[in-house]
């Protein structure tokens, strides 16, 4: 493990701004978002879905009903 | 409009990203779905205990962090420690002109250990802060700092980019954060 760093020093509004290299000027850091953007623009499957309108329909029609606990 | 659809609606607002933080875990589809399927019966069955109006986004990341980490541990599968991973096994080749191809960045963030990448991921991409992320981990805040900071190296290492990461001018930068640069 590594030994941990003083934190003296550390003005605490840096936590509020953006990170460490990894804002829009960092390689790293638009590819990042390029990666995690294709990803959140890809179409959420069907199942997924069904399953959510699965949920609201087994709340709204039965409510109280003790899920199968596992 | 009613508490169970406002919920619903902030349920399904949320789930393109909850199921990219799936797929950035996994690293699989199908258990990334399945994560996300399995995130949403709990969530629903937990819904009496969330308030609406704090963070559901932070809530739902969080369920579904730790059901992938409890079904890595029922498959008996190590949860990958930080240093044990070789990073010359992956041969990229940095791009042209300093662009680094997504395919070579996708495989460079596979070799990350589980814990710099989901780090890296909720803090550079997911859009969370330091102090979300460390609760969405249980972790303290400072050990979000250090894994994000030794995934950045270890990616820049492997995808061959230069030390800071940072191309555009620090003037510009600096006056952007409104940091005060001697």
């Amino acid at each position: 493990m590594t030994g941990m760093k003083p934190a003296a020093g550390h003005d605490p509004a840096k936590g509020a701004r953006k990170p460490d290299g990894l804002g829009p000027n960092s390689e790293i850091g638009r590819k990042l978002k390029q990666y995690y953007d294709e990803l959140v623009s890809d179409d959420v499957p069907d199942r997924i879905m069904d399953l959510l309108n699965r949920l609201e329909t087994s709340e709204t029609s039965v409510p109280g009903t003790p899920k199968g606990g596992r | 409009m009613s508490e169970p659809a406002a919920f619903r609606d902030d349920l399904v607002k949320t789930i393109p990203s909850l199921r990219a933080f799936a797929i950035s875990l996994a690293q699989n589809n199908d258990r990334a779905d399945d994560l996300v399927q399995e995130t949403l019966v709990k969530a629903w069955d937990k819904q009496s205990s969330f308030q609406l109006g704090t963070n559901l986004k932070a809530w739902l990341f969080t369920i579904l962090r730790n059901e992938f980490y409890s079904q890595m541990r029922k498959r008996g599968r190590e949860v990958q420690d930080s240093d044990g991973l070789l990073t010359a096994s992956v041969a990229i080749h940095p791009g042209q002109q300093g662009s680094v191809d997504l395919k070579d960045f996708r495989k460079a963030l596979e070799t990350l250990p589980e814990d710099q990448r989901e780090a890296i991921i909720l803090i550079g991409a997911s859009g969370f802060s330091y102090e979300e992320a460390a609760e969405i981990c249980g972790c303290a805040v400072g050990t979000i700092k250090s894994r994000v900071s030794r995934a950045r190296s270890r990616l820049q290492d492997i995808l061959g980019i230069e030390g800071d990461g940072d191309f555009g001018p620090d003037a510009i930068s600096a006056q952007v954060l409104g940091s005060t640069a001697a």
